[in-house]
């Protein structure tokens, strides 16, 4: 403390008033006096100019930052409508080349079955929507923040209560899709999601919902809704389109039987 | 009266001249600033009580700003470098405080 009693007590140089006392005309410095002072002018004019010229450079940093992002979501989006359209390119081939006789005819029915089964094309039909969203407020799974386990058991829910194709917030959940939590949020595929939630599945509207109540996920969430003060909205529709699962392709798998390759 | 007429001269060479400071002579300028508004209110309260004189006023300008640069760049050195401009700004942020308080008394007698 003493060093700062010090600094309390004497916070005039106290050469000022050791000079002063002398006997005699003061030193006058004048040439120098006046270097000093233009020196100071200049240090703060320099400083304040300086910061003033940082602070729109550090927002054109920011705004070019924000427009790569864009970008690569952009790129990101045309490199998935590339791989949407080369779908459905092969598909349109494979028709070709396999014909038109009846065992093609079946084949063709066939792979259009698996295809909609495996989430690999666009499908549409009614079913029902469960929107959730987090408590109000809520910082953490202890007070009504929704986690990767109460989707998974949502969407299992679903399944099991014979949903056909699902997908939250637009994506497509195929066999191959995971849904984690990833820090704060969850991802579908490794996409990060927003709150609200909107699952939407395709199924029998009559049915769907009531055996959705009944099942593991409906009685996990009737649990979740009335010990948390989270939103859960379930709703009908007659007619849900749900978008083909970009991602969905084998890397290790292949046909039984072909040998490596 | 030189100080002032030399200080505001300053500014204007400053804002009109825009000169631009070493890249590696930048972080020492905030911290040189303060410096130099520390022994600016030293030298207006000696001013004011009458004890001014040119080659203090200048001695300790120039001697603040060195010390309290060469202690930032020491502490860059050694990895401490923003710990000890705080310190230096406390240091002498509380002396300048003391020394305006005293300006305003002699000023206002308040």
């Amino acid at each position: 403390m003493d060093l700062l009693n010090q600094i309390l007590a004497e916070p005039l140089d106290p050469d000022y008033a050791r000079v002063a006392a002398r006997p005699g005309p003061r030193p006058r410095m004048r040439l120098a006096l006046l270097g000093v002072a233009v020196a100071c002018g200049v240090m703060f004019a320099a400083g304040s100019v300086q910061s003033t010229r940082s602070a729109p450079a550090l927002a054109v940093e920011r705004e070019q930052l924000l427009a790569r992002v864009a970008d690569q979501q952009a790129q990101q989006e045309s490199l998935r409508e590339q791989i949407s359209a080369t779908t459905a390119e092969v598909a349109r081939l494979r028709d070709e080349s396999l014909g038109q006789d009846t065992s093609a005819r079946a084949l063709q029915s066939a792979i259009a079955a698996a295809e909609a089964d495996a989430a690999a094309v666009a499908v549409t039909g009614p079913g029902m929507v469960v929107v959730v969203d987090d408590a109000p407020g809520s910082t953490g799974p202890d007070d009504g923040r929704i986690i990767d386990v109460d989707l998974q058991m949502l969407v299992n829910g679903l399944w099991s209560s014979g949903a056909e194709a699902v997908s939250i917030n637009g994506y497509r959940l195929s066999a191959l899709t995971a849904i984690r939590g990833a820090g704060d949020a969850i991802t579908v595929d490794y996409r990060s999601l927003t709150t609200p939630y909107r699952v939407e599945a395709i199924g029998d509207p009559g049915q769907l919902p009531s055996r959705f109540a009944e099942s593991t996920g409906g009685q996990w969430w009737t649990f979740v809704r009335q010990n948390y003060d989270v939103d859960v909205d379930i709703s009908v529709a007659d007619e849900l389109q749900l978008a083909a699962d970009p991602t969905l392709a084998l890397r290790r798998a292949r046909l039984a039987g072909s040998g490596p390759s | 009266m030189i100080a002032i007429i030399g200080l505001l001269l300053g500014i204007v060479l400053g804002v009109l001249l825009e000169p631009t400071l070493p890249a590696s002579l930048q972080p020492y300028l905030p911290i040189a600033i303060v410096a130099a508004l520390d022994a600016l209110f030293g030298g207006a309260r000696a001013w004011l009580e009458a004890t001014f004189t040119d080659k203090v006023f200048v001695v300790s300008f120039v001697s603040n700003v060195l010390i309290a640069a060469l202690i930032v760049w020491v502490g860059d050195q050694i990895g401490v470098g923003s710990q000890l401009s705080t310190g230096v700004v406390v240091v002498l942020g509380i002396r300048i405080f003391t020394n305006a308080a005293a300006i305003r008394r002699h000023l206002f007698h308040a």
